[in-house]
């Protein structure tokens, strides 16, 4: 191996094939810009084109792009390779999620939780449509931090309550939950922490914190659902004592 | 009915009680003397006894231990459901005999507390 | 989950909060929670010896300052310490309640809660030890 070549080890599962997932190590030059999305992608292209991996946009914004790295969850295009290289990358597919195919995880249960906490503004009556719902700049200010996420599902990977409570709704559909819920043109907000205040909702978090350390949109879920604990025991303790108060 | 939120905010309650208390307590009653740290023994029996009969000072323990109770067992419920204690029927368990513990403890300590005070 | 047939399952660690320092000092912070029920416990038996009268209970005590018990004691102290501290940060990340505009800083708010257990700490000692 030359002075200017990495290590990466990646690992494959091939479900054809069955069995289980194994590492296969790849030599390939190193630079010192480079990402791990552009090892990989020099895998695909020089190497080994069965190699499968799930990559967009390359800039961090379309959340596609998510491994382990070095047993980290990361976005794999905004990791330099220089900063994790320690005689070899270790790339394996996101904890926590079943593997599809080598780094192809199956999502289809994270965006089943996502739909349950209704992400997007819900209203009873919409109104007049031709006007504005006018949001001065602190309304916006009130949810931005939760607004940035963009669903890369890292969270996910970080959480030790997901890897052992597969139903637990988890923190990137909290944090968007906290989202909404502090939208002034939304109406939802009862309903959303009604899912939440369930077995399967926040009260499974036990605050490892870990989430908020791998999120590259500084979207803080660990805080949102300490937030949400927080509503949904107040919404819960004034249904108690006043039951025939209305919700909100 | 779902009791967490309840369980929850005793829970936290509990967590600012023990952090605030807990370790100066612990430090006076436990280290102070046997290391040579304190120039009396607060622990000892004239000592601690004297002040016990101060209603403060009681309201002081039973806080204290009520609140380390129900902060510990919430947190131990977790550690053991992490541990692989799951399913409905094993969480209730640990519920009933881990909240029993909290309630009738800080029962205990509110009992010790009154006794001799208020009767 | 429902999964195809084809889809390798994940199975999480037995050790996983091994696999990082964050993840240790958790179970450190969930374990110091644990040992303050266990000492609520150890409190609640000394009122009741106090209650049996003189010589039970500076048996209890004897029976606490016996070199293993003593220093068993020490490290759960450790952990009911770096409880105390872990709790501090967890307010200062979590923040629920808001009393400025903006969220403070984490750091500031450990900082503010560090001074604030100090002062506290200094009560305890004169309201309920009555003093040096």
């Amino acid at each position: 191996m030359a002075a200017s070549d990495v290590v990466f080890r990646v690992k494959r599962y091939r479900p054809e094939s069955g069995g289980r997932p194994t590492f296969q190590e790849y030599t390939i030059p190193y630079r010192s810009d480079m990402v791990v999305l552009d090892g990989l992608n020099y895998i695909k292209d020089h190497i080994d084109p069965t190699l499968t991996f799930r990559w967009s946009c390359r800039m961090g914004i379309c959340g596609s792009c998510g491994a382990d790295v070095n047993g980290q969850p990361r976005l794999t295009c905004g990791t330099y390779v220089r900063d994790v290289h320690k005689g070899a990358v270790t790339v394996e597919p996101l904890s926590n999620f079943p593997i599809l195919k080598d780094l192809v995880v199956d999502f289809d249960d994270f965006l089943r939780k996502l739909a349950s906490v209704t992400p997007y503004i819900v209203r009873k009556d919409w109104g007049d449509l031709t006007k504005e719902y006018v949001q001065y700049p602190e309304d916006v200010e009130a949810y931005r931090q939760q607004s940035l996420c963009i669903n890369c599902m890292l969270c996910y990977a970080a959480c030790p309550v997901f890897g052992s409570s597969p139903e637990f709704v988890g923190p990137a559909a909290s944090a968007l939950a906290l989202r909404y819920n502090r939208d002034t043109r939304d109406e939802g907000a009862d309903a959303r922490l009604a899912r939440l205040n369930t077995r399967t909702g926040v009260w499974e978090c036990t605050f490892v914190g870990e989430c908020s350390v791998v999120c590259p949109k500084d979207v803080d879920p660990a805080a949102a659902i300490q937030t949400l604990k927080f509503l949904a025991t107040m919404r819960h303790m004034r249904r108690l004592l006043m039951p025939g108060s209305s919700s909100r | 009915m779902l009791l967490e939120p309840i369980f929850w905010s005793l829970f936290s309650l509990g967590g600012f009680i023990t952090a605030f208390l807990f370790p100066v307590t612990l430090f006076l009653l436990f280290f102070a003397a046997p290391f040579h740290l304190w120039p009396t023994d607060p622990a000892a029996y004239s000592t601690f006894g004297g002040h016990w009969k101060e209603p403060l000072v009681r309201l002081f323990f039973f806080v204290l231990i009520g609140g380390s109770l129900f902060h510990g067992t919430h947190r131990l419920k977790f550690m053991l459901m992490d541990a692989g204690f799951k399913g409905r029927s094993a969480e209730a368990f640990l519920d009933v005999i881990l909240n029993g513990v909290a309630i009738f403890g800080s029962l205990g300590a509110l009992f010790y507390a009154v006794r001799g005070w208020l009767f | 989950m429902p999964m195809t047939s084809r889809e390798y399952a994940w199975k999480r660690r037995p050790g996983w909060w091994l696999r990082n320092r964050r993840y240790l000092m958790f179970q450190l912070r969930e374990a110091g929670g644990v040992i303050c029920a266990l000492y609520g416990l150890v409190l609640l038996n000394m009122l009741v010896q106090l209650r049996a009268g003189e010589s039970a209970y500076t048996a209890f005590l004897d029976l606490l300052r016996t070199p293993p018990v003593l220093y068993l004691n020490v490290v759960l102290f450790a952990l009911v310490v770096w409880h105390a501290l872990t709790w501090f940060m967890l307010i200062g990340k979590a923040q629920p309640i808001q009393f400025t505009r903006q969220p403070l800083p984490w750091k500031v708010v450990f900082g503010i809660n560090v001074l604030l257990w100090l002062g506290v700490s200094g009560a305890v000692v004169y309201l309920i030890f009555g003093g040096i």
